[in-house]
């Protein structure tokens, strides 16, 4: 028998049990450290806010998991192209960069696999600025139209960063760790940020950037427009973009960013500007989207509690002068001429309002009451029943507006949106090609210049212009409010910074004409009576 | 209240003559035994003072001489293992074959030169092997169970009812040995958690076949080897049993089963007295563990705990844990804490009360059964007043008398060692001899002024049971 068929370090019984409670124990810790990474990779955390303004303006809706990008390299962003950005930084861009923040109103962070991450949110595109003549404060509208954001500017800029060389590692560490960005990577993070953190995000922004190559040969959409559905249509569903597979009238439509005021009586309406849904909730999940959320990522907790909130937001009074005994001549000229269309302001919303109350102390010490004088009245008469056309979609023979923006939305687009949100309570089945525009209640009408779909038309006054008459190029970006015409200032010394060119491919003026055979005293009484909107 | 540290009697009904009288009045047992000229027994305890194989060695002749010199009655001898596979300790004399019995003839000639009686403690560990020896490190040591100790997680087998038989046989043989060498009678190991107590106690044995169920099926083991050693030994050879009369086995941890209670214990020795051809005398102890709250009771002395337990981290598979418990503050001071709680106030005679249930219902069976009980005994009034109370017949000393080898003598003229020399119930002995020869290592009760001298004492007492020396090899009449 040979000496090797033995096992001369045959374990004790006492140490074979030893070393398999060892490897048990190993088990135990390898699944422990496993679960905890598990948990702390998968959970996610956020910065959650009490006040329902902050929360819209900085809380997380969902975006970030999905394009964000980890805050550190978001700050960094300014600090590496301070050439091209300036001190502003994302300012440049029509952010607004409040104190207190390190990053704009817009942007909102989550921890996301254990990294945190910023992207943006509702408010990016509906948080609007405006000053008085002579004055230079600036208000602003939580619920507006974002009138300063440069969407197309800041696209163009990350699909530069995106594919450019001087975008790498090395320069983002050194940005990160400069003066300018708050925080510091320690040797840990570095490694981290060079071997898995940086190629990925070079990697998903080269991604991004050629997807959204077809934005080059857009028009400039300018402050305060924004080209909804064609990025939405390659990001989504990787449309294909190039030159053969899309006109360049359905190219180009961008338009105006809407007001989201008071929308539980917007319930049912044909939303959108094409009237493309009458569902609010799909109308969010879907403007969630664009905001860069994905059907995963999406929060859809935090997206209800900013629906709740803008259900009834009221739309924001008219903050200069009105001449009331004018206004009240425009009253029933704009019933004749505008309300069948888009409802008018309930007149009789004081006393509505008393009522109101009445009901609601008896309710509170339990006395008799209607059930319907529970109904919190509102100062703008939302009523369908009695504006036939209100809510409605107008054919674009009728309306007579620009076409781009109708284009842009097409039949595939909308059998393609169908699929979005499977498997969840949320997926779309409301939208539909529309022949159209569709006709929206004017609660707010004075903060949400420009106007027409595509913010073609700088003032109320001008619009009841002919479309002949209607400013033909002009300056978009000013923050002054002229209180007289009513609409963002549009002049040469108005501060505007893009010239709107009523020529150019989706920018046209023309349609709506609507009341512009009225006379001069008329039309000044319309619009006084649209300023109590 | 009584004044229970000094040398002298303590102010009661009894004067130290009367209490002399009681624990110095002999006492006859039915068997072979014959007459005890005392009530003192030396405790079974033992040091590693031996061969490594078993052999018994010069030390512990002189070990158990010193005793007789001191005066007990009898002596119990050590632990001594019935078969290599159930020491508990090394360097224990065994008596696990013939070649053994000339040197325990050797002990009984020695001890009986001083006019003690010397009975054969036969043990088996089962699976409270402390240290095993590289004889036994391959193979689990046979238990009633397959459950490991739960202190210090030493693993084991339960026994087929094969192996049983040759476990009892092992005894059986173990006595005859005895016998053969002379020496005066045979004591079972059934307490302190040892193979018999792991098969009586309701909280170990936990099989299903005949030797396990209830008390009686528990005790069948034991029964098989009092019958067992009646038919190689006669009926007249000193048969006694140690027996736990409480197990407690719930003391370390309060989700372990509690063992037998005393109305089981009683129930088992009556059983065990097998219609008056069983067991002669009963020994009674507490405790499922050894060491245990309650045996050896007193305190216990984390720091030996920490010096001299590490000996056994290789033998059990808690006894890592156990060692990292000892060893930092927090878990030392809570597990001598919980210790001494779970041993409770009374030292001295923490056994008697049961020993007083035990002995009343042995001896209305047959009242020439003795009972004696173990458990701190040192002072003439307690346990002149154990035995006068009819709580035991005798009781066994073990610590007391590391302190004090001549115990008896000094318990013959006053009530208790001098003031500064009595037991201090230290239990360092019992850390000491994992490592060390047994002996009392109780500093304080050494003559000297400085550490260094209390500690050479120390040293040259602990060290006095290896004198004489082996060589020049003595002759009887010396020692």
């Amino acid at each position: 028998m040979s000496n090797d068929e033995f096992d001369y370090d045959r374990p004790t019984p006492i140490e074979a049990y030893e070393n398999t409670r060892r490897w048990w124990w190993r088990l135990v810790w390898f699944l422990l450290i496993a679960l905890l990474l598990i948990w702390f990779f998968s959970k996610e955390w956020v910065i959650a806010y009490d006040d329902e303004v902050e929360h819209f303006k900085y809380g997380s809706i969902g975006s970030e998991g999905n394009q964000g990008l980890p805050t550190p390299i978001l700050q960094a962003l300014p600090v590496i192209y301070k050439d091209e950005l300036g001190d502003q930084g994302f300012a440049k861009f029509g952010l607004i960069q409040e104190e207190g923040h390190d990053l704009p109103i817009g942007f909102s962070k989550r921890i996301v696999g254990g990294i945190e991450r910023a992207w943006l949110n509702c408010s990016v595109c509906h948080y609007g600025t405006y000053t008085l003549p002579g004055e230079t404060t600036v208000h602003t509208l939580p619920g507006g139209a974002s009138n300063d954001l440069d969407l197309f500017a800041f696209i163009e800029f990350f699909t530069r960063v995106g594919k450019d060389p001087g975008f790498n590692t090395n320069t983002v560490i050194a940005a990160i760790n400069s003066d300018e960005v708050p925080g510091n990577l320690n040797f840990l993070e570095r490694q981290l940020y060079r071997f898995a953190v940086m190629p990925l995000v070079k990697k998903e922004m080269l991604a991004l950037s050629n997807q959204l190559e077809f934005v080059a040969r857009q028009e400039p959409y300018g402050p305060g427009r924004v080209d909804t559905f064609n990025s939405y249509k390659v990001l989504q569903f990787g449309f294909p973009m190039g030159p053969h597979d899309i006109s360049d009238v359905a190219l180009n439509g961008s338009s105006d960013y809407p007001s989201i005021w008071m929308q539980r009586p917007r319930a049912g309406m044909n939303l959108h500007w094409d009237g493309n849904n009458a569902s609010v909730t799909e109308r969010n999940f879907s403007a969630a989207l664009g905001a860069g959320v994905s059907p995963v990522t999406v929060d859809a907790e935090s997206l209800f509690r900013i629906r709740d909130w803008i259900d009834t937001l009221e739309a924001p009074k008219f903050p200069g002068e009105i001449n009331m005994a004018l206004a009240e001549t425009g009253a029933p000229l704009f019933e004749t001429h505008c309300a069948a269309c888009h409802g008018m302001g309930n007149a009789d919303y004081d006393e509505q309002l008393a009522a109101y109350e009445v009901a609601m102390a008896a309710k509170e010490t339990g006395e008799d009451h209607a059930a319907e004088a529970l109904i919190k009245p509102t100062r703008y008469d939302y009523d369908t029943g009695k504006y036939p056309y209100l809510g409605q979609v107008v054919g674009l023979e009728e309306i007579g507006t620009d076409v781009g923006r109708w284009a842009s939305y097409d039949q595939d687009f909308a059998a393609a949106q169908m699929g979005l949100y499977a498997g969840t309570p949320y997926r779309f089945r409301h939208f539909k090609k529309t022949d159209g525009y569709a006709n929206h209640p004017l609660d707010g009408i004075w903060a949400r210049s420009p106007y027409l779909h595509n913010g073609s038309v700088p003032t109320l006054r001008d619009l009841m212009n002919t479309a002949a008459e209607r400013p033909k190029t002009w300056l978009r970006g000013a923050r002054e409010l002229d209180l007289v015409k009513v609409g963002y200032r549009s002049d040469a010394r108005s501060g505007g910074t893009f010239t709107y060119d009523t020529n150019v491919l989706g920018n046209g003026n023309a349609g709506h004409e609507y009341g512009t055979s009225l006379s001069d005293a008329e039309k000044d009484a319309i619009v006084e009576y649209m300023k109590t909107l | 209240m009584l004044d229970d540290t000094g040398p002298t009697s303590p102010n009661s009904d009894h004067t130290h003559e009367d209490n002399a009288d009681v624990i110095f009045n002999p006492l006859t047992f039915r068997s072979g035994l014959g007459e005890l000229k005392n009530r003192i027994i030396r405790s079974n305890i033992s040091g590693m003072f031996d061969d490594y194989n078993g052999h018994g060695g010069n030390a512990r002749v002189n070990w158990e001489t010193k005793f007789a010199k001191g005066g007990c009655g009898a002596i119990i001898s050590s632990y001594t293992p019935v078969t290599v596979k159930g020491r508990i300790l090394t360097r224990y004399a065994m008596i696990d074959d013939d070649d053994k019995i000339p040197f325990w003839e050797m002990v009984g000639k020695s001890v009986h030169h001083h006019g003690s009686k010397f009975i054969m403690q036969l043990s088996h560990s089962g699976r409270q092997q402390d240290l095993s020896g590289f004889e036994n490190i391959h193979h689990k040591v046979l238990s009633s169970t397959n459950h490991k100790d739960y202190f210090h997680g030493i693993l084991c087998k339960a026994a087929t009812q094969d192996e049983i038989k040759d476990l009892v046989q092992l005894f059986a043989n173990g006595a005859r040995r005895a016998q053969q060498a002379g020496l005066d009678g045979v004591e079972l190991h059934g307490a302190n958690g040892y193979l018999i107590t792991q098969f009586l106690s309701s909280g170990i044995n936990d099989r299903t076949d005949r030797y396990g169920g209830d008390w009686e099926a528990r005790a069948q083991f034991v029964l098989e080897i009092i019958r067992a050693i009646r038919e190689k030994c006669g009926q007249e050879f000193h048969v006694q049993m140690k027996i736990n009369a409480v197990d407690f086995n719930s003391w370390l941890y309060p989700w372990q089963k509690p063992g037998n209670t005393l109305d089981e214990t009683v129930n088992i020795c009556k059983l065990l007295m097998d219609g008056g051809k069983g067991f002669d005398a009963f020994h009674v102890s507490m405790g499922s563990t050894f060491p245990h709250p309650t045996n050896p009771p007193g305190d216990l002395p984390m720091q030996d705990v920490v010096r001299w337990y590490d000996v056994m981290l290789n033998q059990g598979v808690r006894a890592k844990m156990n060692y990292r418990i000892f060893s930092n503050w927090f878990g030392r001071w809570f597990f001598h804490r919980y210790w001494l709680w779970r041993r409770g106030p009374k030292v001295e005679g923490i056994g008697e009360d049961y020993s007083a249930v035990i002995k009343k219902a042995v001896q209305e069976v047959d009242k020439d059964i003795p009972v004696m009980v173990t458990g701190g005994w040192q002072h003439a009034h307690r346990i002149a007043d154990a035995i006068r109370s009819g709580r035991c017949d005798a009781v066994t000393i073990a610590r007391a008398l590391i302190a004090n080898n001549d115990l008896p003598q000094i318990l013959q003229r006053q009530n208790a060692p001098d003031k500064g020399k009595e037991c201090t119930h230290c239990n360092k002995c019992l850390l000491n001899d994992l490592e060390n020869p047994l002996g009392c290592y109780e500093m304080s009760r050494y003559d000297g002024t400085t550490f260094e001298q209390k500690y050479e004492a120390m040293i040259k007492e602990v060290n006095s049971v290896y004198y004489p020396p082996t060589y020049p090899y003595h002759d009887v009449s010396e020692v």
